[in-house]
């Protein structure tokens, strides 16, 4: 029997428009006005499918759209995709695309663009190897789009619904460009005007844009979406004090990562309104385990027995933090505390007892990090200082983020821990966020490249499990092998503030500014 | 003088040469992989590898060099590889507004710096002269990104008179331009108004001695035709040295400047290009910024003829 998997999603969603009665869908508050945006990180390129930063994703998702997407929880939901079923050999998947969806250049989408942008992501796109289990994929008519595995895979919709490097829907004339430089055309709410690389970018309403119906909000990248405002002009304002000062005088109407210390001062300004994003990413630090003496688990776990977490976040973050085992957060699907025991012991009297059983005699414990990113410079400092305490010569080395990323990567006599951040995996799910620590990433180095048999045993499981709590049992192995061999040290899970003034209704905090059902009013 | 100046040009060939092996060889050198800030950290070694592949820095050194030379025999400073334009483009879209703020900012330092060199001069040891100093000393030991800040908190967020950042450009709207680049500008002119008074000062106290000063003055010329004409003439060259130099700093940019600002400026786009090894952009770009610091430490020293007629390019006397 072919089976409609989202079934359930959308009867969810008939059966909430019916409880909800006369509940119409979203409404501005008001049409109109030019809103402007102060983000942090510059965008280089809005080519969705070649670049990965944060800083393309916030900008871009808002003129492209996929086939499918993740909603506000990070589930996957349907977006161009009017329906997906799955054959009963799970071997094929069948979307029946939206129809009447206009792309910015006034085209009408069919399979013949949804089989070009595909094409074009398998040879360009950067999660490419996401599709390798894919035997073929074919357009049978103008409004569906087949794909076919070469052996199931359950985790294959989950897969394709990220929103790491979205495989966004393109017209066909533009998808043979070559890698970061395919024009914007997408088919979301918002068009490209002007982008000036590393200094702006200006979008205006698609007036051609055909609503999602079947949702009443905004969800998560997809839902229901409106383009309230004619405009929105986004601004790189990397300098943190000049975002503050644009968001104060009303030049930025909403910015990303307000500071800590400007939040305490502008607590009283009833002209701004924090918008704070919990568990924005996981602080971790990653062991080498081919190197002295972080090949030893002894001294890991002295490591980990230490480790004082709430100080070392309260550095890492300015105070805008929450303790958290693992690599998923409460609330999420895969979420678990196993392996709770090993984490924030703060027992130095332990560390020791471990050191002395594992033989440390004073070998340096290099850790690696950068001041591109503060928190982990911050992290990597009182990290060093805490390990000290207990006898332990560790040392900072800090080069900046390309050159340490490289050094994690190419020289494993280099560095024992090495400092980094999860952001887009932990929220993307159980697969991606334990997929660096398996083949083929291994980031902790395994001796010989020969991976921890367990922790892949169950990663493998977690990709397999035929149901969601198989996957999730996986799971809960996977994260009691991760702690007990302290494959990384996850510090916890660091907040960021956005902010808006307080003139502007509907902005929400999610992992990227949406644009759509935001209105200024006045 | 046209012969000089093509001579100067000539002159300038090996050591442009020189520029584009010593940068294109440091990015061989440096740690940091442009693959790796392209495919972002779920790309896996494979994918990486075919990122190189694509962008040609899978190949030897020597068949790389080879390719970067003939392509800049043909002009081309090749493609950026996170812009994903040409590096001419890239560079000449960013100039405009490097350009016009440096020449704001050079405006901005010559009237301040020469009054206050002067007025420092010839007030020798006074307490104006000890104020000159004092204003001196601070800009030249003030960071100007703490001083930029501090102005975009006086004159943005509490007078509102200034906005945060930003860059209009010049020709749509003159005033908006105005507003958009004085707090750079400014920012930029405070270290460099100290230089220039100092040397100013210094080089105007040594001319003040001078015979010819001493002559003008007995024979009863006014202060101001003798400050005026006659010492401020040989006071030019050593300022306009220095002028030149100065220029050449406001033009390569100030990276912590325009990030401050928001200005999309030379200075940024060649800092996030070495943040982020974009070979070809930190090559093209520190290769024309070195071209125009040359043709523009010609044109200085051209001038110098204009101030001291004594300098003659053509051979004569």
């Amino acid at each position: 029997m072919i089976r409609n998997i989202f079934a359930t999603t959308t009867a969810a969603i008939a059966l909430l428009a019916l409880s909800s009665g006369a509940q119409a869908q979203y409404q501005c508050a008001r049409k109109g006005g030019d809103l402007v945006f102060g983000q942090e990180a510059k965008a280089n390129s809005l080519d969705q499918h070649t670049s990965s930063t944060i800083s393309t994703r916030n900008v871009a998702m808002n003129m492209y759209e996929s086939l499918m997407t993740r909603d506000e929880n990070f589930s996957p939901i349907p977006e161009l995709a009017e329906s997906v079923t799955e054959s009963p050999d799970r071997l094929s998947y069948t979307f029946k695309l939206r129809q009447g969806i206009k792309f910015h250049n006034g085209k009408t989408m069919t399979s013949d663009d949804v089989m070009a942008s595909f094409d074009r992501y398998m040879k360009v796109g950067i999660d490419r190897s996401i599709f390798s289990i894919v035997a073929k994929y074919e357009a049978p008519d103008a409004s569906t789009f087949k794909m076919t595995l070469k052996q199931p895979q359950p985790t294959f919709i989950e897969n394709l619904s990220s929103f790491s490097v979205p495989v966004v829907i393109v017209p066909r004339e533009i998808a043979d460009a070559p890698a970061m430089q395919m024009p914007v055309i997408g088919t979301g709410p918002f068009q490209l005007v002007e982008f000036v690389a590393d200094s702006s970018v200006k979008m205006k309403r698609f007036d051609g844009y055909v609503p999602d119906a079947r949702y009443k909000d905004i969800d998560g990248f997809g839902g229901y979406k409106v383009a309230c405002v004619d405009t929105v002009t986004v601004k790189f304002v990397v300098e943190p004090g000049a975002r503050v000062a644009g968001l104060e005088t009303g030049e930025l109407h909403a910015i990303e990562d307000l500071p800590t210390k400007s939040q305490e001062r502008l607590k009283t300004n009833k002209n701004i309104v924090f918008k704070p994003l919990k568990n924005f990413w996981v602080q971790i630090a990653i062991p080498n385990l081919s190197l002295p003496p972080t090949d030893n688990l002894k001294v890991r776990q002295a490591v980990m027995a230490v480790l004082d977490m709430d100080e070392i976040m309260d550095a890492a973050s300015d105070g805008a933090y929450a303790l958290n085992v693992g690599l998923q957060y409460p609330g999420q699907a895969f979420y678990t505390d196993v392996g709770k025991e090993t984490y924030n012991q703060k027992n130095p009297a332990k560390a020791k007892q471990l050191l002395a059983e594992g033989g440390y005699k004073g070998e340096k414990i290099t850790l690696l990090t950068n001041r591109d990113y503060p928190s982990m410079y911050n992290a990597a400092v009182v990290m060093a200082e805490q390990l000290k305490a207990v006898g332990m010569n560790a040392e900072l080395k800090v080069i900046d983020w390309p050159a340490s990323v490289q050094m994690q990567e190419k020289d494993d006599k280099a560095w024992n821990f090495f400092f980094t951040g999860y952001g887009t995996n932990t929220a993307l799910g159980g697969v991606a966020a334990m997929r660096f620590h398996a083949p083929p990433f291994n980031t902790y180095r395994p001796k010989n490249n020969e991976p921890d048999a367990d922790f892949v045993a169950a990663f493998n499981d977690i990709t397999n499990g035929v149901t969601l709590a198989d996957r999730q049992k996986a799971f809960v192995r996977a994260q009691a092998r991760f702690m007990d061999q302290v494959l990384g040290v996850p510090f916890g899970s660091l907040t960021k503030v956005q902010a808006v003034r307080s003139n502007v209704d509907g902005f929400r905090p999610f992992r990227i500014p949406r644009f759509s059902n935001v209105s200024i009013t006045n | 003088m046209g012969r000089y100046a093509l001579k100067r040009l000539v002159q300038a060939v090996p050591i442009l040469f020189l520029v584009s092996l010593i940068s294109f060889g440091i990015m061989q050198l440096i740690p940091g992989d442009p693959a790796i800030i392209i495919g972002g950290p779920n790309a896996t070694p494979a994918e990486l590898d075919l990122i190189r592949k694509n962008l040609g820095l899978d190949q030897p050194f020597h068949v790389q060099l080879w390719i970067y030379y003939s392509n800049l025999a043909q002009g081309d400073l090749g493609r950026s590889l996170l812009l994903g334009k040409p590096v001419l483009d890239s560079t000449l879209e960013r100039l405009t507004p490097s350009v016009t703020i440096s020449l704001y900012s050079l405006v901005i330092t010559l009237f301040f710096g020469i009054l206050f060199g002067v007025v420092a001069a010839l007030r020798q040891n006074s307490w104006v002269d000890q104020v000159v100093s004092v204003i001196a000393l601070i800009g030249v030991s003030l960071p100007n990104f703490w001083f930029g800040l501090m102005m975009m908190v006086l004159f943005s967020v509490h007078l509102g008179w200034l906005p945060t950042g930003g860059y209009v450009p010049m020709f749509d709207d003159f005033w908006g331009w105005f507003r958009s680049a004085t707090m750079p500008a400014v920012s930029l002119a405070l270290l460099q108004i100290g230089l220039l008074a100092r040397i100013t000062r210094s080089t105007m106290i040594e001319v003040l001695r001078q015979d010819y000063v001493r002559t003008a003055r007995a024979k009863g010329l006014s202060e101001w035709m003798v400050i005026g004409k006659h010492a401020m003439a040989n006071v030019a060259i050593p300022v306009v040295t220095v002028i030149g130099l100065i220029f050449s700093v406001l033009i390569s940019g100030s990276v912590v400047i325009e990030t401050i600002f928001s200005v999309p400026g030379i200075g940024s786009l060649l800092g996030n290009a070495i943040l982020r090894r974009d070979y070809p952009m930190i090559q093209g770009g520190l290769l024309f910024v070195a071209s125009a610091l040359l043709v523009l430490n010609i044109l200085v020293d051209l001038t110098y003829a204009l101030f001291d007629p004594r300098v003659r390019y053509d051979g004569g006397r």
